[in-house]
């Protein structure tokens, strides 16, 4: 069994209700994310959000982003401050950049936002940059880019403006095998870079999604409600099926994959 | 083949693409030709670029309400026929020269408009939300997104209505003819029947257009490289 506790608050969904007009999407979202903590591990937190097709995950994610306001409830972080546009790195599902900005100028945009690397901007998008392997493709536009590049930019450019918060919508989607374990292992190199790294994953690849994560947060809709709410939470280190490399192979892990399935 | 038509159809009336050359080739050697169209083309651009500065300030504005209202006012003048508008900007300027000048913006501007503001009606939330990401306010979003991201859009409008300007030039001119112009030229020709030198003037008429289409893409291209490959 792996030796860990959950600490602090990170964040923090209370009553989230978002409907439009009559129609209600979510229902009281309630859920929080705490500090993981290992001892002799710089730890991050990886919680992923499943849910069916339609479900309202990314109506969810558009609410943890600050980009949309609830209906009624509310989205706090670090303690008690009312999350906004702005707190959260967002990497969207089409990886979308300024067409009209090279790649440099994006990140230096993103890399002026973050008061933590101020004077040191040039330093952190080249290290960025080489560490992620788009460094050719600083002075390209978006649309000279690769897909698998694009990805990478825009995850860098979330990145420097360095928040603690990263939300991903389907980062697993359209990628071929490999490209795929070069997202995760990122994804995996992310979370470890700083203790209160928290990267929220909402994704149809539950396999992949569970495969690296540490929460598991299951949206949908009991009949009767009036909109999705979250059904189940799974604690994966609990099951002792988090931060594994070959996690896949193994019984418990198919286990629960079966069951989300089941729940969906 | 156009011209081969032109050559077998040409009769009485309609003059033969041989005469409608020489025609053009003896007003291109007068100075007059060449002085008409400097007089029309500095009209032109200036007209333009008035027309562009109040339409982006126009269409900048149009995201907060009131101005969005006056730039939908705006589309819609697109309706009011210059001939309509003599009377009144007649009335409200001092001589002919302003008074062509404020004919051609009138309009030029909603034309301008119109294709500005489906430009920025068109733009995607994805890029709004980029901006608030990066924890932009309101008017920075606005100037990055709309004022530096959508820049080659305004060249590209003025590239498609260059032909309604001058389009309207012509008509213009005819207002106020004691500048000269091509459009006095034209309607001077047009007046004595000498419907070879009319010809001739409308091929010169054509190919200026024809010019300026082509310089303003190849500026747009070099201003704005991102959009070479989109295209
Ligand atoms: N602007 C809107 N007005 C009304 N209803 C909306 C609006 N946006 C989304 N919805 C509704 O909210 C529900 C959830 O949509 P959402 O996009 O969050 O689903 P999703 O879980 O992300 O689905 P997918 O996995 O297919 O992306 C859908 O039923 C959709 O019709
Ligand atoms: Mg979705």
């Amino acid at each position: 069994m792996t030796e860990y506790t959950r600490k602090q608050q990170l964040l923090h969904a209370d009553n989230v209700c978002l409907s439009y007009g009559h129609k209600p999407v979510l229902h009281n979202i309630n859920f929080s994310i705490r500090n993981i903590v290992r001892p002799g591990v710089q730890q991050g937190q990886v919680v992923s959000l499943l849910g069916r097709s339609g479900i309202g995950k990314t109506q969810l994610f558009r609410l943890l982003a600050g980009l949309q306001q609830p209906t009624s409830g509310s989205i706090t972080i670090n303690g008690n401050k009312q999350v906004q546009a702005g707190d959260m790195g967002v990497v969207f599902q089409h990886y979308y950049l300024f067409e009209w900005k090279t790649i440099q100028q994006s990140l230096y945009m993103a890399a002026h936002q973050n008061p933590a690397i101020k004077g040191n901007e040039k330093a952190a998008v080249e290290k960025w940059a080489a560490d992620f392997d788009i460094t050719e493709a600083l002075p390209c536009y978006p649309h000279q880019l690769s897909g698998g590049q694009r990805q990478r930019a825009s995850i860098i450019q979330q990145l420097l403006k360095g928040s603690s918060f990263l939300l991903f919508d389907e980062p697993f989607s359209g990628l071929d095998v490999c490209v795929l374990d070069k997202v995760v292992n990122m994804l995996l190199q992310v979370s470890v870079s700083d203790e209160l790294k928290t990267l929220i994953i909402v994704s149809h690849d539950i396999e992949t999604s569970v495969a690296i994560s540490d929460t598991v947060f299951i949206l949908g809709k009991e009949p009767g409600e009036p909109g999705a709410t979250i059904k189940k939470e799974i604690d994966l280190i609990e099951r002792d099926l988090a931060w594994q490399k070959d996690i896949r192979r193994q019984k418990a892990f198919i286990d629960t994959l079966e069951e989300i399935k089941a729940t969906l | 083949m156009v011209l081969g038509w032109w050559h077998f159809s040409a009769n009485g009336l309609m003059p033969a693409p041989g005469r409608v050359t020489v025609a053009l080739a003896e007003l291109s050697a007068s100075s007059q030709l060449w002085d008409n169209i400097l007089t029309s083309l500095m009209l032109t651009i200036k007209a333009m670029l008035y027309a562009i500065i109040i339409t982006l300030l126009i269409s900048w504005l149009s995201v907060i309400p009131f101005f969005k209202s006056l730039a939908q006012v705006m589309v819609k003048c697109r309706y009011l026929t210059l001939a309509g508008l003599i009377f009144v900007f007649t009335l409200l300027t001092q001589n002919g020269a302003t008074l062509k000048l404020w004919l051609l913006i009138a309009g030029i501007v909603p034309f301008f408009v119109t294709s500005f503001l489906s430009v920025i009606v068109n733009i995607h939330q994805q890029e709004y939300d980029l901006c608030k990401t990066l924890g932009y306010n309101n008017w920075r979003t606005l100037h990055e997104v709309i004022i530096v991201g959508k820049a080659d859009k305004v060249l590209e409008i003025i590239q498609q209505n260059f032909a309604i300007a001058w389009l309207m030039i012509t008509m213009v001119e005819g207002v106020s003819m004691s500048e000269g112009g091509i459009g006095t030229l034209l309607i001077k020709y047009n007046k004595y029947n000498d419907l070879t030198k009319v010809l001739a003037l409308q091929i010169v008429i054509f190919l200026l257009g024809l010019l300026f289409d082509y310089l303003l893409s190849v500026t747009r291209l070099w201003l704005f490289p991102y959009i070479r490959k989109t295209k």
